[in-house]
């Protein structure tokens, strides 16, 4: 019988071997694929059940918290947010089963205290019973001014961005439709996904901010750009005087360009641009040709995702110009923003601030500074300049323009600021329709204040998706919403000199400004 | 009877429990280390019952190593150290994921050591229970036949495995599995040349005599009656290895394996295209994401735990083990492979194998047959019986309910299996006495046996003829 005891030795040995290498199999082989399993939830449930540090605005308010989840889930923590759908497009959202998105995504080494800075810092709580090495998010937006923002634009589509002019902070970023974030972290996991869903089917999009996720066309805005470029070229100047016209008949072509509602437009720079005629910019577009106004076009950063530090923002663009020389037409609609040009909203704050900015445009960003467990600052955002479109003498020039539009142009009407502090601005009326078609249009304002030592710019669209909308002019519509966040701003943190009282068109401003500050530190942006 | 004499005994035995003592203690070590490991990690704090705990842990394998040095001295010294050493893991992976449990497998484990040293006591000579080995075939084919009994059958999780008596509730197979291995050993050592001869001949096949074979073929009609009425397919295919396994050492013909191992697929491929749950096994081993959320949710989180703990596992207490239903008891080797890693779930691998491996040296060392088959069988019973339930955890084998001798939780394994082990070690010890290792002392019984015998006789009598008034 030992012989088979023997045998049965080996094969019990040999069963094991195969389970042995069935271990290795899964614990070694598989893991990977077996970790990206969609319902695999472990690692998950890892993350959830750290604690999770908090997202605050600059004036101190929690927009994105943790708080014990109830008793029954699987996981000690669950993710809320206090200010609901104010900041939603700025947290995103941090769930169980739906992933995460924005802030709440990229921020969440920071958050949830992996950072390697965090770790290290972590090693002085390895001997007390606090083990939570979450870390802090700290935002340049403003609680108030966001809220502002919300009530300002009320049930209207569109968008209102405010920032600081020299460093890029982003100080509010509303975009209306937007989503309750903690319906999407709700606990039971049916409830969120049929909100998700619903979210997606709806063709507003309030998933994605309007101010940095979608384009529009800007309309008449856009002329800063293209008279930008054709200042830098040396194509007009302010001596430039175009001829008192109704229409302008473009190149290879019967159609006509017509000016805003039709009425008869010309004058020296200063007059056509703040009356915003179509007919001038259209020739420009022209005389500039393809090639320079798209290299022009694209030095102000048309065509590359904008650099905030959120993820999933796009780009704006002024469309395809490979065969733009058998198109002339098209090429002159492109040059005052009409046709297949698509701005950013935040985009077009940008370019108001770097018109304020003697030409430099800088990055936006939202986080102001990354914070440790204890409060200590890890890394601060420090501004830097994206792009250099113009020259500061063009910048002088644009800006002299834009205070033209402001004082007695198309903006008059609603942009002064209380206590007479001098603004710049640029309207624009994006007509959508085909001729013949019912009237509809994005109504557009950016404006900088005040003009000397500009400190915030500001991009208020409002998309035309009604006709009381469409029926108003961006000056009308939007101008009110810009002039009531810059008086806010203005309240908050007056400005350092005070405004001289001007009645006569601002000069244009010859001597040099003051220099442009790249690299100092945002040391207003976190005022709390 | 007994071998060439061992030179020096009395040392090389007292060296063996020694090891044992250490090895015991080591065993107990990991486990205290485990359980103030498995608390650090899942809440960052010492244990609160650490004291308790402790108390409890020393004295079990004092009494448990005090009772093999008083009562099998000769006996193997690795079998209790690796029993300890697992049964310690199961009890900190319980703990670690129902603290309410946790008490109640204290309270099993000193029923479990208790019921160890009694069956040392009261089993002196192995041999002894062959002669009740009617009995306990009977006893066993009544144990196993307990929960199809309307009243007292309780139906858990879809198997009808469960004996309620009034506040009791306990599986009686893993008791009849005891008993039957004791009967096939017996049964066996009997007529295994009977068996062996095979003088029956049906056209080219020969075979045993009709009236050897019977009880057999009972013991397959058993396993498919359990198979069918409890829809217990892992204790089914426990019972049929065992005696499929015995039969082939028994008769050293592996025609018997063929045959055997033919015959309980034939019975298996039968059931699964008569009951809905045995093809429902099988294609949830073959896909268990074809029904992720549904009846593949068991193994498909086991698998998730397993990938989660990958080498090194995610640390006691770190990980989600709680995720897979029953993960305390028959998926308790998920847990394990989750949290202690690949590392860890081979070591218990290991543990097992090493259990195995020491219970078939003692069927190789001992000379009686009855011995042989019944070390053999003891030990596949541990052997197999962790096979499959491991197999199916790791999806080498259809899943089947069983729990992980030693680790799972539950009062019922827990003593069967400590009953197992005692009777290992008394095999061990007898054998090592016949071998002369040690002086084979006459039991409490014998003794009281011979003196009654001097009494009635004159004091002419010596040593051989007490043990023949004992045969």
């Amino acid at each position: 019988m030992n012989r088979a005891i023997r045998q049965l030795t080996a094969a019990v040995m040999a069963l094991y071997v195969v389970l042995f290498a069935a271990l290795n199999y899964w614990q070694v082989n598989r893991t990977d694929e077996l970790a990206s399993e969609p319902g695999n939830t472990r690692a998950l449930i890892r993350q959830f059940d750290t604690p999770r540090g908090p997202i605050v605005t600059a004036d101190g308010v929690v927009v994105a918290m943790s708080v014990q989840a109830p008793g029954a889930s699987d996981v000690e923590f669950q993710r809320r947010y206090p200010t609901g759908e104010l900041f939603a497009h700025i947290t995103g959202y941090y769930t169980f089963g739906l992933g995460a998105t924005q802030l709440e995504q990229t921020k969440s080494n920071v958050l949830t205290g992996s950072t390697f800075t965090q770790q290290v810092l972590g090693l002085e709580n390895l001997w007390t019973q606090n083990n939570d090495n979450s870390g802090e998010v700290r935002l340049t937006l403003r609680a108030d001014m966001q809220e502002l923002a919300r009530e300002l634009l009320g049930e209207r589509e569109g968008s209102v961005v405010l920032m600081e002019a020299d460093t890029g902070a982003v100080l509010a970023m509303w975009s209306y439709p937007s989503y309750d974030p903690n319906l999407v972290a709700d606990p039971d996991y049916d409830a969120a996904f049929d909100y998700v869903t619903e979210l997606q089917a709806d063709d507003r999009d309030p998933l994605l901010a309007n101010a940095y996720q979608q384009r529009y066309m800007p309309g008449s805005t856009f002329k800063v750009l293209t008279a930008g470029v054709a200042l830098d070229e040396r194509v007009i100047s302010l001596e430039s005087v175009w001829p008192e016209e109704r229409e302008y008949v473009p190149p290879q072509t019967d159609d006509p360009i017509e000016n805003y509602a039709g009425s008869i437009c010309g004058g020296d720079l200063t007059e056509v641009f703040r009356r915003s005629c179509n007919t001038p910019f259209a020739r420009i577009a022209i005389e500039l040709g393809p090639e320079r106004f798209e290299d022009g076009i694209t030095r102000w950063g048309i065509g590359d995702r904008i650099p905030i530090d959120l993820p999933r923002a796009v780009a704006s663009t002024i469309g395809d110009f490979t065969e733009i020389d058998q198109n002339l037409p098209l090429l002159a609609m492109r040059g005052f923003g009409q046709n297949d040009d698509q701005m950013v909203p935040l985009h077009m704050a940008m370019v108001a601030a770097a018109v304020a900015n003697d030409g430099a445009m800088l990055k936006p960003f939202v986080v102001d500074a990354e914070l440790d467990h204890a409060g200590r600052i890890m890394n601060r955002t420090q501004p830097d300049v994206w792009k250099r479109p113009i020259s500061r003498q063009t910048a002088g020039i644009l800006r002299a323009l834009m205070v033209g539009v402001a004082e007695s142009g198309t903006a008059s009407c609603c942009i002064a600021l209380d206590g007479g502090i001098p603004v710049a601005a640029k309207t624009g009326t994006a007509q959508l329709n085909g001729p013949g078609q019912p009237e509809r249009s994005h109504a557009w304002i950016i404006a900088f204040a005040p003009v000397e030592q500009p400190r915030y710019a500001i991009a208020v669209m409002l998309k035309g998706t009604d006709a009381e909308i469409s029926a108003g002019t961006g000056g009308r519509l939007a101008g009110p919403i810009a002039k009531r966040m810059l008086d806010a701003m203005f309240r908050i943190d007056p400005p350092v000199i005070a405004a001289p009282p001007t009645t006569a068109p601002a000069p244009v401003p010859t001597s040099a400004p003051a220099p442009v500050p790249t690299s100092a530190p945002a040391a207003t942006t976190t005022v709390p | 009877m007994a071998a060439e004499a061992h030179p020096v005994p009395a040392r090389l035995v007292a060296r063996r429990r020694s090891t044992e003592l250490l090895l015991t203690v080591m065993a107990a070590a990991i486990t205290a280390l485990a359980y103030v490991l498995a608390s650090l990690g899942a809440n960052a704090r010492i244990p609160a019952r650490i004291g308790p705990f402790l108390g409890l842990l020393l004295a079990l394998i004092g009494l448990a190593h005090l009772a093999v040095r008083k009562l099998a001295r000769g006996a193997d010294s690795t079998l209790l150290p690796v029993a300890v050493l697992l049964h310690g893991v199961g009890y900190v992976m319980i703990t670690r994921l129902d603290d309410r449990l946790a008490g109640l497998q204290s309270l099993w484990s000193l029923v479990a050591i208790t019921a160890f040293v009694a069956t040392l006591l009261f089993v002196p000579r192995v041999g002894d229970l062959a002669r009740y080995k009617w009995t306990l075939f009977f006893a066993g084919a009544a144990l196993l036949l307990l929960p199809m009994v309307p009243v007292l059958g309780v139906e858990v999780n879809g198997a009808r495995i469960w004996v309620r008596l009034g506040p009791l509730n306990f599986q009686p197979g893993e008791f009849a599995k005891l008993a039957l291995a004791v009967f096939f050993a017996a049964y066996l050592a009997e007529r295994r040349e009977l068996i062996s001869a095979s003088t029956w001949k049906i056209g080219p096949l020969r075979l045993p005599e009709p009236q050897h074979i019977a009880p057999i073929l009972v013991a397959w009609g058993f396993a498919v009656m359990v198979m069918v009425g409890e829809r217990d397919l892992g204790s089914s295919l426990l019972f049929f290895t065992l005696f499929v396994v015995m039969m082939w050492v028994a008769t050293e013909r592996v025609s018997y394996l063929v045959i055997g191992f033919v015959l309980f697929g034939l019975a298996a491929f039968v059931s699964s295209r008569l009951f809905g749950h045995v093809q429902t096994r099988i294609d949830v081993w073959l896909d268990p994401w074809a029904d992720e959320y549904g009846k593949g949710f068991q193994i498909v989180q086991a698998l998730y735990g397993l990938g989660d703990g990958g080498i090194a596992g995610t640390g006691l207490g770190r990980g989600s083990p709680d995720k897979v239903p029953e993960a305390q008891n028959d998926f308790i080797f998920a847990a394990i492979g989750e949290e202690l890693g690949l590392a860890g779930a081979t070591a218990v691998l290991i543990a097992y194998l090493l259990l195995i491996g020491a219970g078939l040296r003692i069927a190789i060392r001992t000379d009686r047959t009855f011995e042989k088959l019944l070390a053999v069988g003891l030990t596949t019973i541990v052997g197999i019986q962790a096979f499959i339930i491991v197999g199916g955890v790791v999806k080498v084998v259809p899943l089947t309910g069983i729990t992980l001798p030693f680790v799972s939780y539950g009062g019922s394994s827990l003593l069967s299996n400590y009953v197992l082990l005692a009777l290992l070690l008394r095999l061990s010890d007898s054998g090592a006495r016949r071998l002369g290792e040690l002086p084979d002392d006459p039991t409490a019984r014998e003794r009281w046996l011979a003196w009654r015998l001097r009494r009635s006789t004159p004091p002419a009598a010596d040593a051989t003829d007490v043990h023949e008034v004992v045969a």
